[in-house]
């Protein structure tokens, strides 16, 4: 009965535009038809009323999971959630070709946008949009998280620089996946940052710490463009995702992948964090090693 | 030779590569080279590079302390709040440190883009507190509270009771002293309940800083109660005749002197009385009033002011009666100053054609 009435709803949406309202809310409304677990629309006032209140949608949400066995297996830890690339990064062993197609990485710009450095690493064009290769994007992002492990497994500094809105948490993530050897600018990297670092951190920071960093992962390169000539400037190897209107050579290991995707940025980003964890585990490993040698030399120093 | 290789290999920087001497790399075998230097250690905050890693450090703390309360109210179900439960939550108002506070509480320079930014995730972390607060989770609340503590102004209860009045304070005795004006006058009134029973005469006396010599009676006139109500309706309501009210005597002095000699004309004794009428308290209280500046106009004004905020202060109930009558507003109306070119504020001089 009830599935009729949405039957009968939704075929008169589609016969008539002045319905388009109640079509979008057909599934609410069913639910509101249900006087089963149904909330009160009354506001609550005192701390019973919020206590009740609470209850209610508990009871409504173990009702939906004590049927939810019953019915298809897919539930939402083994569905995709729009969230996974950015908590549940791949390993670089694991990248697949389909993983960076279905995150779009394949789509570069527009044919008179192409620059001509990018030649080798296109696929074709269609529709006026170049095509990447991702036969050559696969191994280059691999070398990349190569240059990543090796990097952390040195006790190298990684900066990764994402400096657009939905790059923000990609970055931060990245970053703290590192630990110690991690770091992020989620927003615009101010000038002078490696250039001008007496002025920026102030003389002492700039004698007594390590500001240059040992690597900077670019995840957006055409707004960073004095990032990456302050890192050319510094010595600072750099790896970066360019697309198809970006000249390859600007970053020393570049990826070349769609920039302006979110899901390839946070999967990139995940990847090559991921590598660097990798290698910060390496380098914790040695230190521990050469921490424990020395521990021992001591020891054999004091008994002698 | 050895000692002058140590010195150009120590100073490659300087190009003496390409000007030294060529040395055959056999000789460079035994040579001794400097200790490679400990490295320096690196930079503490991950968000060092962005160049405001103190603000940055702050701002990152506060968005995932929000993440976590959000989790922590979607959990108890609090959260996606219903717009009929949004209704009953009390009204935010927070008082944020200024730009140049915050930039001295966080060691860092802020832009005014910045603050704004800082600002919404403070207030975002506001609207969960108090959405903790109302659904009864107190130790979640207080925790919320304590962060937020951090980033209100200190003087927060000073700056919100701005353009509130101040509360009118009762002495020891139960006086309310308020202050009324009026064109040039300015009236000082004490108003106190006056006692009911006439045995109490003697404690009044006492109490009351009116001195009660002779009680003059301000018996207001009443409309005199017919037995039949009002003339020329035999039935219905209006025909009933309304209970008498039974007004008690009671003093008001002003500037020691009584009313009724005070203001000799009935209209002034109107105004001063009108309060009582409005509010409904004819012989509840005694006023003692100080009034001087202006004429008799402006004093019995600034009188009625006075009386009015009084009994507003005994009998907050009557506050809404008073304010509908506007008798607790200050009447804003001064004299206008006089113009040149004109004999007074508006009356011009005779037009002369030639």
């Amino acid at each position: 009965m009830a599935l009729s009435l949405l039957r009968q709803r939704a075929a008169s949406a589609a016969r008539c535009a002045r319905h388009a309202s109640a079509s979008t809310s057909v599934a609410p409304r069913a639910r509101q038809n249900s006087t089963f677990g149904r909330v009160e629309e009354a506001p609550p006032e005192t701390s019973e009323d919020w206590t009740n209140f609470q209850l209610k949608r508990a009871e409504y949400q173990s009702l939906l999971e004590n049927l939810g066995q019953y019915g298809s297996s897919q539930t939402r830890e083994n569905t995709f959630q729009p969230h996974h690339s950015l908590h549940r990064p791949v390993a670089p062993q694991d990248i697949t070709l389909s993983a960076l197609l279905a995150s779009g990485a394949h789509f570069g710009h527009s044919q008179k946008r192409m620059n001509p450095n990018f030649v080798p690493y296109a696929y074709g064009i269609r529709a006026g949009i170049t095509v990447i290769d991702l036969d050559h994007t696969l191994p280059l992002l691999r070398r990349a998280a190569q240059v990543v492990r090796g990097v952390a497994a040195r006790g190298g500094s990684v900066v990764f620089v994402g400096t657009r809105s939905d790059l923000r948490s990609a970055v931060r993530l990245a970053a703290e996946r590192m630990g110690k050897q991690g770091y992020h600018v989620g927003e615009r990297w101010l000038p002078g940052t490696l250039t001008n670092k007496v002025h920026m951190f102030g003389p002492e920071v700039a004698r007594d710490e390590q500001v240059v960093p040992d690597l900077v992962v670019f995840l957006n390169p055409i707004p960073n463009i004095h990032a990456i000539r302050e890192c050319a400037l510094e010595h600072v190897p750099t790896i970066g995702i360019v697309d198809s209107n970006v000249d390859p050579r600007v970053v020393m290991y570049p990826i070349p992948a769609n920039d302006e995707s979110t899901r390839t940025a946070e999967l990139i980003a995940g990847l090559l964090s991921v590598a660097g964890r990798e290698g910060v585990a390496i380098h914790e490993e040695q230190q521990a090693k050469i921490a424990s040698r020395r521990a021992a030399r001591h020891r054999e120093q004091h008994i002698a | 030779m050895n000692i002058a290789r140590q010195a150009a290999g120590g100073a490659l920087r300087f190009r003496t590569y390409a000007t030294a001497a060529y040395v055959p790399p056999a000789s460079l075998e035994g040579m001794q080279r400097a200790r490679i230097p400990p490295p320096k250690p690196k930079p503490e905050s991950s968000t060092f590079y962005t160049g405001r890693a103190n603000y940055y450090d702050q701002l990152l703390a506060l968005e995932s302390a929000a993440k976590q309360t959000r989790s922590a109210l979607q959990q108890l179900h609090l959260l996606p709040l219903p717009q009929f439960a949004q209704q009953n939550l009390p009204p935010l108002q927070p008082v944020w440190k200024s730009k140049v506070d915050l930039a001295e509480l966080m060691d860092a320079k802020l832009t005014t883009s910045r603050y704004r930014r800082f600002v919404t995730q403070l207030n975002q972390l506001n609207e969960y507190r108090r959405l903790a607060e109302v659904a009864g989770h107190t130790e979640l609340a207080t925790r919320l509270q304590r962060v937020l503590d951090m980033f209100e102004r200190e003087n927060k209860e000073a700056i919100l009771a701005r353009g509130k009045s101040k509360p009118v304070k009762f002495d020891e005795f139960g006086r309310s002293y308020t202050v009324g004006r009026r064109k040039e006058s300015a009236a000082r009134v004490w108003v106190i309940a006056a006692q009911p029973a006439p045995g109490e005469q003697a404690a009044s006396s006492l109490v009351a800083p009116t001195s009660a010599q002779s009680p003059i009676a301000e018996v207001p006139s009443l409309p005199s109660a017919a037995a039949t109500g009002i003339a020329g309706f035999t039935s219905g309501p209006l025909s009933m005749s309304p209970a008498p009210i039974k007004v008690s005597a009671t003093n008001i002095l002003i500037n020691n002197i009584p009313l009724a000699d005070y203001f000799p004309h009935l209209t002034d004794r109107e105004r001063i009385v009108r309060p009582f009428r409005v509010a409904g308290l004819l012989g509840a209280f005694n006023v003692f009033a100080l009034v001087r500046g202006g004429g008799s106009t402006g004093q019995s004004g600034a009188l009625a002011l006075g009386i009015a905020k009084g009994l507003a202060a005994h009998v907050p109930e009557v506050e809404p009666l008073l304010r509908k009558a506007k008798m607790l507003k200050r009447d804003p109306r001064m004299v206008e100053r006089k113009k040149t070119g004109r004999a007074k504020a508006r009356k011009a001089y005779t037009w002369v054609k030639r």
